[in-house]
């Protein structure tokens, strides 16, 4: 949908409705998705949908009604249910008015939309992915994974006059390579599926499956690793949930309570959002059309900022952030073979799985290492070995970064920019069967 | 909504396609959420569409579209059938192989005695706010969230076989939670009406404020409870708790899609391959896990599955050996099964069916046993209540689980509360381990809703019911070491 027609809905709805104030959000586009598994096209699938959100507010009354039929009739009876809800409602103490107009003026340029995305179709997709398969298949492995593109819109329009449209593109491929006993992962992902080569990405996937065969018993302990940015992203955004909410933090109830502006992990650690960064887009505004943040989360190990929603900002006389469109972790220059070299006895973890919380007030995170997990000795990966679980304790683990490689692109919750990290004393508690 | 169905068949059909499935899906979800003494939001969301799924060339194509009108139904069928022939550059050379089903007609509909999407909000908002104030009351909390959640889902689904069926499945769920902090730490403990396909009713049965009391005073007894201990304990696990083992441990694992590989690249796969299946020793002879998709209240009870599939009951693991799994239609071939169980899903109708746990659970032991005498009968162990941490390996082997609340268990009594217990274990090992299972007047069908699986990502519900079960000599504390 492109912005006059997104416009049309949104000044019919904002026109229909008789709240004292009104905020409504339309989203929506295509999905396409390619699924391989054991060589084979397994699924494929194309999806078409729209989302349309209005929130309306009697004073400090306010309830939402969701819909994705874009008729007239059920245009009149979202605003309707938004409208009953809101009536209903007590009077929210932490309501917030509509966001003003002017807040657009602050929303950066972000270029996220690209034609040659849309125009790689199902048969394009199928037939690369389809001569990777036949590659690995002459290898007596298997290949699975998915490669998705996606198009997307988000619009905002409130009775305060704010009027906001973005369009993007998305695509993403990620591929496992199965040999009888071990397994390779590789990822690529970019607004522009141009830049994506299938071979490529299937070729790292390969030589990693390759290499993982017949893996050695791993012996719990304390190593340093060298973490693959998808490895550290999965990591990070431990951070996220659990940390920078500002009233959370304010009341107790996060690990950064009492931390704001005080260090708490290395002076190599910066993360910050910034939803104009090229590498990794994020979306100029919010929801509530409030722009997203481009600050430091942490600078240099320092909590530089939390996020602050616009009632807690403003109860605590701060600037209202929202939270983050895209996560950014500066690197160093090091490849990560200048990595490997340098490590004299270590680990290589291509990435984690299944990380949650143990204790998200310490935090410690517990998780699975998975898809290639090499030991490496005397500055050369040695050997495959089982993998293993971790707890660890996450800001300890940001502390002890000795050194950082090139960001890449990753991120399966958020876009996302990681380098590859070396980090000592890494905890693994137990070992597994493969 | 038939005719439109029907209507997506046939052009599928005229496209080229060997078999289609058409489902419209009407999905309603009202999530009402509450801080303290506030209403923090009120979701109210609508989502209607069509989904049509083809075999065409020998392979398999998808299209779904929001809007419902005659013509954009046959776009999306034509285009269902393109994508198949995509498919086909890299198809299974024997071609698919999709398992007979008998032709259905019917309809089903959760047993609902009230309706809560037409119970006025001003009562659900009205019990939220009393149990948060209660929880309020407790000296040490300093936090009360609750919520309730109700998820309707009217589906249309017909297929070129002839199967013509209707259903409407309601949820209902609601949630207290307290957070009690200290100069340390925080805490939480919660208590559910936990998730089922039933009514309002299982609401008002459920007493959210009689026991805000309790949950504020165990989120405050946390916040000083003893550490977990280091070693080797015997685990008491309530099926509040237990639910989340199963289904990580168990239900996952025995999902036929994930064992043939085809969710290597994301959920991952398992370590119950076909060729343990009749000879694995997956736990002790105790050990009986049925599989129901026809069990009253169930999250995963719909009557049939969205391949058409008439909803079954079975036994995954029978006497503590491996002896079947959850399958669907595209999958059962793989352990020479001639029926698919019923175990295929999509959590709408923009996502194309696969494999997906049924409701699943431990039977309950046969000789009389309550909980008071499991624990009377526990020398030295720790007795578990509600969800907490989980995590475990892509292949449902090493796994690493907490709770909501901790007590030790001494001498045959339950004791002071610990906090941060943590229990690690291999799934054989552990569930070789089970020694004793409360009965049937202890079972209870507690369940998820938000079980992901497939990429693109589907949210997925389901019930595991169990009665309180021992555990023998667990690692525990491993996560502090």
């Amino acid at each position: 949908m492109n912005e006059s027609e997104a416009k049309l809905i949104l000044d019919k709805v904002l026109g229909s409705a008789d709240a004292d104030a009104v905020v409504v959000g339309l989203g929506g586009g295509t999905e396409a998705s390619t699924r391989f598994a054991d060589n084979l096209i397994t699924q494929n699938v194309y999806q078409n949908n729209v989302s349309l959100r209005v929130s309306c507010a009697y004073g400090e009354s306010h309830g939402s009604a969701v819909t994705n039929d874009l008729g007239d009739e059920s245009l009149k009876n979202v605003v309707q249910r938004a409208q009953e809800i809101a009536k209903v409602s007590p009077p929210d103490p932490e309501y917030m008015p509509p966001v003003e107009a002017a807040e657009t003026a602050k929303y950066p340029e972000v270029k996220s939309y690209c034609e040659s995305t849309l125009g790689y179709d199902p048969m394009s997709k199928a037939k690369d992915i389809a001569a990777a398969a036949k590659t690995v298949a002459a290898k007596n492995l298997r290949l699975s994974g998915a490669y998705g593109t996606d198009y997307g819109f988000s619009a905002v329009a409130n009775s305060d006059g704010l009027r906001a449209y973005h369009r993007s593109t998305g695509a993403e491929i990620h591929a496992t390579v199965l040999s009888p006993t071990g397994s390779g992962w590789a990822e690529k992902m970019s607004n522009d599926s141009a830049d994506i080569e299938v071979e490529k990405v299937v070729g790292e996937a390969l030589r990693i499956g390759e290499n993982s065969q017949d893996p050695q018993d791993s012996e719990a302990g304390k190593y340093t690793v060298i973490l693959r940015p998808a490895a550290l992203a999965e990591m990070l955004m431990f951070m996220f949930w659990g940390g920078f909410d500002a009233k959370a933090t304010d009341e107790g109830r996060t690990f950064l309570r009492g931390k704001l502006g005080t260090k708490v992990c290395g002076d190599n650690v910066t993360l910050r959002s910034d939803p104009s960064e090229k590498r990794c887009p994020g979306n100029p505004f919010q929801g509530d059309g409030m722009v997203s943040p481009a600050l430091n989360w942490l600078k240099d190990g320092v909590v530089e900022n939390l996020a602050y929603s616009r009632y807690w900002a403003k109860k605590q006389g701060k600037k209202p952030t929202g939270m983050p469109s895209n996560i950014i972790m500066d690197g160093g220059g090091k490849s990560v073979d200048e990595l490997v070299a340098g490590t004299d006895r270590g680990i290589l973890v291509t990435r984690f799985w299944y990380i949650r919380f143990v204790d998200p007030m310490v935090p410690l995170v517990t998780g699975m290492t998975r898809d290639g997990l090499f030991m490496i000795e005397g500055g050369k990966v040695t050997k495959p070995i089982r993998h293993m679980r971790f707890n660890e304790k996450l800001l300890d683990v940001l502390g002890r970064i000795t050194e950082l490689g090139e960001p890449e692109r990753t991120g399966e919750y958020i876009s996302m920019l990681v380098p590859t990290v070396k980090i000592r004393d890494f905890n693994f508690t137990s070992t597994t069967k493969f | 909504m038939k005719d439109l169905c029907l209507h997506a068949l046939d052009v599928a059909k005229g496209k080229g396609a060997t078999y289609a499935d058409a489902r419209i899906v009407r999905l309603r979800n009202q999530y009402i959420m509450t801080e303290d003494e506030r209403v923090s939001g009120i979701q109210d969301s609508d989502s209607i569409g069509i989904g049509v799924r083809v075999i065409a060339d020998g392979a398999w194509g998808f299209a779904a579209s929001a809007i419902l009108d005659k013509g954009e139904v046959e776009r999306v069928a034509s285009q269902a059938v393109e994508i198949a022939r995509a498919s086909a550059l890299a198809k299974a050379p024997d071609g698919l192989k999709w398992a007979e089903e008998p032709v259905h007609e019917g309809v089903f509909k959760t047993p609902v005695k009230k309706d809560p999407f037409t119970v006025p909000l001003e009562a659900k908002i009205n019990l939220l706010m009393a149990a948060n104030k209660e929880i309020l009351n407790v000296a040490g909390v300093k936090k009360a969230h609750s919520h309730m959640r109700f998820i309707g889902e009217h589906r249309y689904l017909a297929n070129t076989e002839g199967s013509m069926i209707e259903s409407e499945t309601t949820t209902s769920t609601a949630t207290i939670q307290a957070t009690a902090v200290s100069d340390e730490t925080a805490k939480s403990r919660y208590f559910e009406a936990h998730p089922m396909n039933i009514g309002y009713e299982h609401i008002e049965a459920t007493p959210l404020v009689a026991e805000a009391t309790r949950v504020g005073e165990e989120a405050v007894a946390q916040l000083t409870g003893k550490p977990c201990p280091v070693g080797k304990k015997d685990l008491v696990l309530h099926p509040s708790h237990l639910a989340l083992t199963m289904h990580e441990s168990i239900g996952h694992a025995t999902e036929l899609d994930r064992v043939l590989g085809m969710e290597e690249s994301l959920a991952g796969s398992s370590f119950a391959t076909i060729d343990f299946l009749g000879n694995l020793k997956y736990g002790a002879p105790i050990m009986n896990i049925v599989c129901d998709n026809a069990m009253p209240f169930g999250l995963a009870s719909r009557g049939w599955d969205d391949d058409c599939v008439e909803g079954q009951r079975w036994n995954v693991i029978k006497d503590g050996i491996l002896v079947d799994y959850q399958t669907g239609r595209e999958v059962c071939h793989a352990i020479d099964a001639k029926r698919s169980r019923g175990s295929c899903r999509a959590d709408s109708w923009a996502s194309i069916p696969i494999v997906r746990q049924s409701n699943i659970g431990l039977e309950p032991g046969k000789e009389d046993l309550t909980l008071d005498e499991l624990i009377a009968d526990t020398k030295d162990g720790i007795y578990i209540e509600g969800m907490g941490s989980f995590s475990i390996d892509q292949k449902r082997q090493n796994f690493q689980f907490g709770g909501d609340c901790f007590w030790e268990i001494k001498d045959g009594k339950k004791g002071a509360i610990l906090k941060d217990v943590t229990y690690q274990a291999i799934t054989t090992e552990f569930w070789g381990s089970l020694d004793a299972i409360c009965d049937k007047r202890f079972w209870t069908p507690h369940g998820v809703l938000n079980c992901g699986k497939g990429d693109p990502m589907q949210v997925a519900r389901m019930s595991h019911g169990s009665a309180p079960a021992r555990f023998r000599q667990i690692n525990v504390g491993g996560a502090t070491k």
